[in-house]
């Protein structure tokens, strides 16, 4: 459980990126943090692993303070997806995946092991183990982000918009991916996004977040969807392009949005298996 | 041109190589002047350059003191140490060693220091994310990805003291300098001058084999990250 107690922070520059802030994320949920460039939502993850420090207030961790822990051990402990990736550019793959086992003392042979075991974990293949991350994909990168933060199966996770860079079908199949390791890893975890849609796949608690971390609304995505809690949220999770209704059309019924646009099929009950 | 030819009548003749006197000694001299100079300014620039680069401190004050480094001339600084030194005279490497270090550090700590600036800040930012504390991250990430701009800090630096270091001989100090010196008191400008290739052709060498060795300096990993050929400087 990662705990978020009135915290504040204010950079150097004077700039407040988190005003008063307060969340509770409980074990094993993935809770995600929703908001538009700027609103302080990279700030908040990186004061779980203290990248950051608040100015006032407390995060902790079971009860821990994490002020009062060793950042490099802290930082070991937890998984971090980085919104810019953030291998080593001079370490092939596999040296990237292994690099917190070989921190923590494994033998270059179990971390090797361990960083196959998560090429497979995360869809790629044993055949970019060798190769250095400018020699991959956009997408194939992102893999590899998660791989290293999982390698040391941390009970958190941290992701800031890991699928960010890349097209919406890879990024499709990578939250799909997630969804899947999340069933079978069941770790806490924080997700940021500025992705509607991603967020409310993704998060069984959703946070809409204005300016300055400022809770606009908090709740499951359907609690979300259904009651916004002011025009902000509504226009943010889409507004009238989610105001959805059916129209029949050559005999089929079309989903059409506020309006006017087609924006699907609405399957009957013999195809809505598909 | 004629004096080109007995130069290098000079150099191959082979009663002038041995004996302490000799050519091969002069060069180990030299040479041997050089590594000190070079070992103690490595010592000192390569701290300071690395820690002025990994927490952007000091950085002023490096650019102010490298430029003030290299604005001094060695000759003249040479004669004051070793007058003013109380070991100067007696001990001419000393004074011989410090301004050659002098002139060695400049370089080698702008590399260091522009090096490992030059490294990605998200690079880091993830090595530190991950739980790499701060001497790895210097060590295994901006030590590594600022190679070849150290190496091309170890070149110039190289090539400044080797052709420096001829200096030396007028603190009575032995090296290629003594050929040009010795040369030059006798008026034997064929020796001058086989002194003077000598030293180009030293220079010329330890370059050409630092080249070759930065295929082994830096790792290929690097090489690939940063998008250079193996041999390309940088
Ligand atoms: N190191 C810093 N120094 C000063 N201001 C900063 C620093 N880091 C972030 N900020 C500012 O704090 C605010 C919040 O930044 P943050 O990176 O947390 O936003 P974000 O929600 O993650 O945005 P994005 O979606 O673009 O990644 C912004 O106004 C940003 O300019
Ligand atoms: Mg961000």
């Amino acid at each position: 459980m990662i705990r978020f107690d009135h915290v504040h922070k204010e950079y150097p520059d004077g700039t407040i990126a988190v005003d008063d802030f307060t969340l509770e994320v409980p074990s094993h949920e993935v809770v995600v943090l929703l908001g538009s460039s700027g609103c302080g939502k990279t700030t908040l993850m990186r004061m779980v692993n203290r990248m950051v420090d608040p100015s006032s207030g407390s995060v902790s961790i079971d009860g821990d303070d994490v002020a009062h822990s060793d950042p490099v051990k802290l930082r070991r402990s937890i998984g971090y997806v980085m919104q810019s990736g953030g291998l080593l550019p001079h370490r092939t793959v596999v040296d990237n995946i292994a690099t917190v086992p070989l921190l923590l003392g494994a033998t270059r042979r179990s971390a090797h092991a361990r960083a196959s075991e998560l090429l497979d974990l995360v869809g790629l293949e044993q055949s970019v183990a060798k190769r250095y991350p400018s020699q991959l994909s956009g997408g194939q990168r992102q893999r590899i982000g998660v791989a290293r933060a999982l390698a040391s199966d941390p009970n958190i996770l941290l992701m800031d918009e890991p699928f960010g860079a890349v097209d919406p079908v890879v990024r499709a199949e990578l939250q799909r991916e997630l969804l899947h390791l999340q069933n079978e890893l069941a770790k806490t975890i924080l997700f940021v996004t500025h992705d509607v849609d991603e967020a409310f796949l993704l998060g069984q608690q959703v946070l809409v977040l204005r300016t300055g971390a400022e809770v606009a609304q908090h709740g499951s995505p359907a609690n979300i969807l259904l009651d916004p809690a002011d025009d902000f949220v509504a226009n943010f999770i889409g507004g009238p392009r989610r105001h959805l209704r059916t129209e029949m059309r050559d005999g089929r019924h079309i989903v059409v949005d506020a309006a006017g646009h087609v924006t699907g099929v609405l399957q009957d009950d013999r195809g809505a298996a598909g | 041109m004629i004096q080109f030819a007995d130069a290098f009548a000079w150099l191959v003749d082979p009663a002038n190589w041995p004996g302490p006197n000799g050519i091969t000694a002069r060069i180990l001299e030299h040479l041997w002047y050089c590594l000190l100079a070079l070992v103690l300014a490595l010592v000192i620039a390569m701290p300071a350059g690395l820690y002025i680069g990994h927490t952007g401190k000091g950085r002023a004050l490096a650019i102010g003191l490298t430029g003030a480094l290299r604005a001094l001339p060695s000759l003249g600084l040479l004669t004051l140490l070793a007058v003013t030194m109380s070991l100067g005279l007696r001990l001419a490497i000393v004074p011989s060693t410090i301004v050659l270090a002098i002139l060695a550090i400049p370089p080698l700590l702008a590399a260091a220091y522009s090096g490992v600036e030059a490294v990605d800040p998200d690079v880091v930012d993830g090595a530190r994310a991950s739980g790499l504390n701060e001497w790895q991250i210097v060590g295994r990430v901006e030590v590594p990805l600022a190679a070849p701009l150290l190496v091309g800090g170890l070149r110039s630096a190289v090539l400044q003291v080797i052709a420096t270091a001829t200096l030396s001989a007028f603190l009575g100090l032995g090296g290629l300098g003594r050929f040009i010196l010795d040369g030059q008191a006798v008026a034997d400008y064929t020796r001058m001058l086989g002194g003077a290739i000598l030293v180009i052709a030293l220079a010329l060498i330890l370059d050409g084999g630092i080249l070759l060795l930065q295929r082994w300096l830096v790792p290929s990993g690097v090489s690939i990250a940063l998008g250079t050929g193996r041999l390309e400087g940088r």
